[in-house]
Parts: structure tokens; sequence; C-alpha cells
């Protein structure tokens, strides 16, 4: 397979193309305009469909609507912007509608700046929208991954019938690295979707709604989300690096951090320090299990990310207090360098009366 | 003899049948209904000519008329599910219409419609085609959505006063800006029905709702939007025009309208925007007939009626 030099923000472009996707609904806003800009071009020329909405609001409503006449639909933004689209999240969910979102934090609170973050975790996670719902969220850490979670996410959307985001920071969205693509879906190979409204000839009709007035009625369509919502559960999805033994620290993090953290762990490895990274790939949902028995083999545990400390809650929850957890963010677009995090791990295995070798 | 029909457990007692009937052939119940209402008999009969103003101007499609053995029929492409709307609002004029317009076209296989907040938010239940329901203000969004990705069917949006003009004001100007080809349907009725009376966009100077209790004061609210003109000025082809339901001539005005507009999005001339004068009996505190006569005497002259745009096509 011949391998490109991409941005990852065209990457992902390219990779919704690739997933069948004739739709992409959007909103210019940094530092993701590299998405629609790439999608502008790149959609009529294989008879797809570019609008530039009025707003993420409009965008993403133009997402419920064309995903809600059964097509494969895409939209990306930025966190102000991802802000601005709770509210159709939230309707897609509640109408179960599947959707590709692509969320490539900067920093924040507010207006923020435009540099890269990790700081729309909970955003993403736990909510974002009203109303009791949940939506997968997939964090890739390399180019490759932001286009095979691209691609996935698609599938995902389907299966679940439900908005799914790509959860990736501007670094990954700027950088270039060689990508691979696999063969491309047609959308026309693509099955049809039962309950989407394409005109009601020669069966009942659809109607894509999330009003339920009864109460009892909507009691039981919560419970009934609740466990789609759990059923995720089978495809969670997680990466370890020098995990196999025990180790003293073990490193928790996702996405741009966890490639920081992995140099920090090659360089603590040479000077014969036990230390090994924990890589959450689907942040939702949260690989629970699979950190807390690889916990059960560390000494402690440090969580590393763009943030003042959000997936921070997740690891101390799947952890529930049998090993110490500690924090280690940046934030404000600010990035640690490796040697920082070597200096965190050495002071904690230091506070914890660990030999640092 | 033309014969009139009433499903008198439809009917929700507004009397508008009564008052538009030239020749005085109907009157009311001297009982009630299941629901509780008085409902129209054809207390006399004869004097009944088969003109049908009283099936157009019934908002519960309660009654048809049979005139040499041919009668009446409400539209294929509603479900005649019992409308919840409270009596005499106008609402339910307005439905029969666009069902008209998508039997009149023989599009009901292709048509999808789309569902707002506010009175009419439960239209998914009365329209007898594939529906979405839109969040607040955003249904001309969907409709760009349902029909860039699938431009063989026919999409319109069923929107009130608060949700097209308000809450959905970008979203409607950028949609008729980008020419999308679908059809708004915008119920202009002066004011927010379902959360109980409160000033809408279109409330006029002086009028009174539950948010404007001495009448709306325009140096603090501003004035009245008028839909129809500002999209006028946008240079992208549309088809603007602006109908009422008050009265059988002018429902038969606005049928021809709503036809015409779903038949430019059919054409794939432009798109359409109908706004429709309505009324709210409830939230206006004013009895059905007399909400006829408001619209006329104090809606029209704000809001004229009448073509605002053309497409060149035409």
């Amino acid at each position: 397979m011949e391998k490109k030099l991409m941005k990852g923000c065209e990457a992902i472009g390219e990779a919704a193309i690739c997933a069948g996707a004739r739709l992409f609904f959007g909103y210019p806003i940094t530092p993701q305009n590299e998405i629609p800009e790439y999608l502008s071009s790149r959609m009529p020329q294989v008879g797809g469909t570019f609008v530039q909405a009025e707003s993420e609001v409009a965008a993403s409503n133009m997402l419920y609507g064309a995903s809600g006449a059964g097509k494969r639909v895409i939209t990306s933004s930025s966190s102000p912007g991802i802000s601005l689209m709770g509210e159709a999240l939230s309707y897609m969910a509640g109408a179960e509608l599947p959707a590709v979102i692509v969320s490539i934090m900067r920093a924040g609170p507010g207006l923020g700046g435009i540099l890269p973050s990790q700081s729309d975790y909970f955003q993403a996670t736990k909510g974002g929208g009203h109303g009791d719902y949940r939506v997968m969220v997939l964090a890739p850490e390399t180019v490759q991954e932001a286009v095979d979670h691209t691609i996935k996410a698609f599938d995902y959307a389907d299966k679940y019938r439900n908005p799914v985001i790509i959860l990736a920071d501007g670094i990954l969205g700027q950088m270039m690295e060689p990508v691979t693509f696999p063969e491309p879906v047609r959308p026309e190979d693509l099955p049809e979707k039962p309950w989407a409204t394409t005109g009601a000839k020669g069966r009942e009709r659809n109607i894509v709604n999330s009003l339920y007035l009864n109460p009892d009625v909507l009691e039981e369509r919560n419970w009934q989300l609740v466990k789609k919502y759990e059923a995720m559960r089978e495809d969670v999805e997680f990466d370890t690096y020098h995990l196999d033994d025990e180790v003293d620290v073990m490193i928790v993090a996702y996405g741009t951090v966890a490639r920081i953290a992995r140099t920090a762990v090659d360089t603590m490895r040479e000077q014969g320090m036990r230390v090994g990274l924990f890589r959450p790939v689907t942040v939702y949902p949260f690989p629970s299990d699979a950190l807390a028995e690889a916990a059960d083999k560390a000494g402690a545990v440090l969580t590393s990310e763009l943030s003042t400390g959000q997936m921070l809650e997740d690891v101390k929850a799947a952890i529930a207090g049998k090993r110490p957890v500690e924090f280690f963010g940046r934030v404000g677009g600010n990035l640690m360098a490796p040697e920082e995090i070597v200096e965190q791990v050495t002071a904690l295995m230091e506070r914890q009366g660990r030999s640092v070798a | 003899m033309p014969t009139v029909h009433v499903e008198k457990d439809r009917c929700k007692g507004c009397e508008l049948c009564t008052r538009v009937c030239p020749e005085q052939a109907l009157g009311m119940s001297e009982k009630i209904n299941a629901k509780g209402y008085f409902y129209p008999v054809a207390k006399e009969a004869d004097k009944c000519t088969g003109c049908r103003r009283c099936v157009l101007m019934c908002p519960d499609e309660a009654i048809q008329v049979e005139v040499k053995g041919k009668r009446t029929a409400p539209p294929e492409a509603l479900t005649g599910a019992p409308l919840h709307y409270c009596p005499g609002c106008t609402h339910g004029v307005i439905h029969s219409l666009i069902g008209d317009a998508i039997d009149h076209l023989g599009i009901r296989e292709k048509t999808v419609g789309i569902a707002p907040v506010g009175c009419s938010v439960l239209a998914y239940n009365y329209f007898n085609v594939d529906m979405q329901q839109a969040s607040h203000g955003r249904a001309l969004a969907l409709a760009t959505g349902i029909k860039r990705g699938r431009p063989d069917l026919a999409v319109f949006t069923y929107q009130g006063d608060g949700d097209l003009a308000s809450i959905g004001m970008a979203e409607t100007v950028h949609a008729a800006n980008r020419g999308e080809k679908v059809t708004a349907i915008f119920v202009n009725n002066a004011i927010y029905g379902m959360t109980g009376g409160q000033m809408a966009p279109t409330t006029l100077p002086g009028q009174i709702t539950s948010t404007t209790r001495a009448g709306r004061d325009v140096k603090h609210a501003g004035e009245p939007i008028r839909m129809v003109e500002l999209l006028n000025e946008l240079q992208t082809p549309a088809y603007l025009t602006r109908v009422s339901v008050h009265d059988p001539k002018h429902i038969l005005a606005a049928r021809k309208a709503i036809r015409k507009a779903f038949k430019y999005q059919m054409d794939g001339v432009c798109f359409s925007l109908v706004e429709i004068l309505s009324t709210c009996p409830t939230g206006w505190g004013q009895t059905p007939h007399d909400a006829c006569g408001w619209v006329v005497d104090k809606m029209t002259p704000y809001f004229p009626l009448g073509d605002k745009k053309v497409p060149e096509a035409a």
C-alpha cells in the first residue's frame, strides 16, 4: 500500500471519503481548518457535497438531517465550536442517529487560545450537550491512527446508531506523518438504513425523533440507551508499553501526551527504571477493567494530560484507591517535555520510597 | 342535494364553520360530543349549496361535504390522527393545505417533513410522510442536510414565528441565501403559543402578551419582524409570499401558494417560504371568530399579503 505524507487534518478528511462519507457540513475554526478546506475541494471530486454552514449550530443540525436521511456524515470543529454542537449532539444521541464529529482540541476556557490542549475530555466523554447520553470517543495518537479511527468511527456510529467523536489535539491535526489508506468503501455498497427518512414508499413512514412526553416511556427509553452504551464496552481499546512485567510507576496518558510519555519511558528504561505506559484508545467507553488490572502490577500511577485533570477522574474511578494516583498536567497550549515526565516519575518514586536505580 | 357530514367527535366547537356558511345552513348541536364540545349540525340542510367553505375552514378535518355522490376527503398526506391544537386555532387548516399540496403533486412517498419546537412540535403525528423532529429553530438546517443528501426528496419545514424568526433566524436567512431547494411553511400568529403566550418576534406594537403585559413597547422590544420582506433583500432567487387562512377565500389563495412552493422545489427552481398569518385564539384571548377578524384588522396592515418575490423561471 502506497504511503503518503499528510497533515493530520487532511488525512482525517481523506479517511472520511475512504469510509464512504459524501457529506461534510462545517464552520471554520482554528486549529482544524484544513479539514473543511481539504474536503471543500475533495468532496466534489468524488460526487460528494461540502457545505460551509453559517455556524457550528447549523452545521451540526445539517448533520442531524442528513444522517436522518440515511447518509454517512461528518463534521469537524474545535473547542468553542464543539460547545455549539452540543445541542445537535444531544438530539442525535436522543434520536439515535449515527454521525462522526472530529474534535480538534485547543486551550480554553472561553475563547482561550488556539494552541493544543486536552481540556475537552469532559465535554466529549461526559456530555457536551444536555440529557443523559454518551457518545463513543476515540483518541488517536498518530496521524495513521487518526485515519484508522475516522474510518472505524463510521462503522461504530452505524453499529450503535450513535454519534462518535474523534478526540485529538491541535498537534495531531497540524503535524505531517506518512499514512496509508485501506481500500475505499463505495457509498452505494453500504447497507440501507431501514429507519431513515428516505420517503415512505412501500413501507410505514419513518419518524426521526427524540421527543417522549410520557415520563414512563422516556424513562424506559433512557434505560434502553444505557444498555446500548454498556454494549459499547465490547469495542473498548487500549494500548500498553512496557507493562508486561511489574513496574514501579505506570503512566496513563492518551493522544499526543502518550507519545511524549513513550519517549520518557524509553529514557527511564535506559536508566534501568521500571516504568511503563497505559494508553486508553477509546476514552468512552473507558478501558477501566484493563486499567485496574494493569494497576495491580504497578506501585503507583501517574496520569499526565494537557488539562488540569480530567481523564484523571476516570483513572481514579477505575483504580478505586488500590494504588496511589498522582497527576501531572500542562495547560494553556503548553506541552510537557519528556524530561518533565521523567522528573515527575522520579519524584513520585522517591515519595513512594522506591529505588530510582 | 348536497349533504354535510360531520364527524362530531373530532369537533372542538370553534364554530368557524357556522360563521363561514353563506346560507346559514349549519347550526350548533344541543348536546355535547365525547370531547365536551357542541358540534355543528346541518339544521337547515336544504339550504346547503355544496360550496365547501365549511370544509376548508374546519381546523379539525371534522366536516366533509357530498355533492352528487362525490364526497370531499381529507388529504392522503395526513394521517387522520386527531389534532391537539386548541379550538379554532388555524394550524389544522394549514396542515390540510400542506397535505393537499403533497397529494396534488403526487409526492407523498418521497416527502420528508420537519417538525419544529412550538405548538406544532407534534406535527410528525399528523403528516403521513417520513418526518424528522428538529430542535428549536434548526428545521432549515435539517432540511439542508436532508436535501443535500437526497436531492430527489421533497423536503418541507413547518415552523412558527419563534422558531423561524427568532431562535432560527440565522438558519432561515442562510438556507434562503444558499437557495436550498426546500419549502419553508412559516406560521405567523404573533405569539408564542405553546409556552403560554409570550412575545414573538412578530408580536404587533402594543400587543399584550405574557411578557409584554402593557403591550409590546417598540422602544425596548423593537418592531415586529417582517420575514418575507427581510428575505426579499437577499439576492438569491426565491419564492417568497405571505398568505392568510382567516376565511375560505384566503384559504384558497394559501392553497395555491403552498402548491406553488412545493412545485418550485420539485422543479429544482428555488428556495420557497410561505408565510401564513394564523390565529391563536387562546394566546390572544379571543373567540376563534374574533381572532380571524383580528388577523384582518390588525395583522394584515403590518404584514401585507401577496407575493414578494417570484423566481424568474416562473
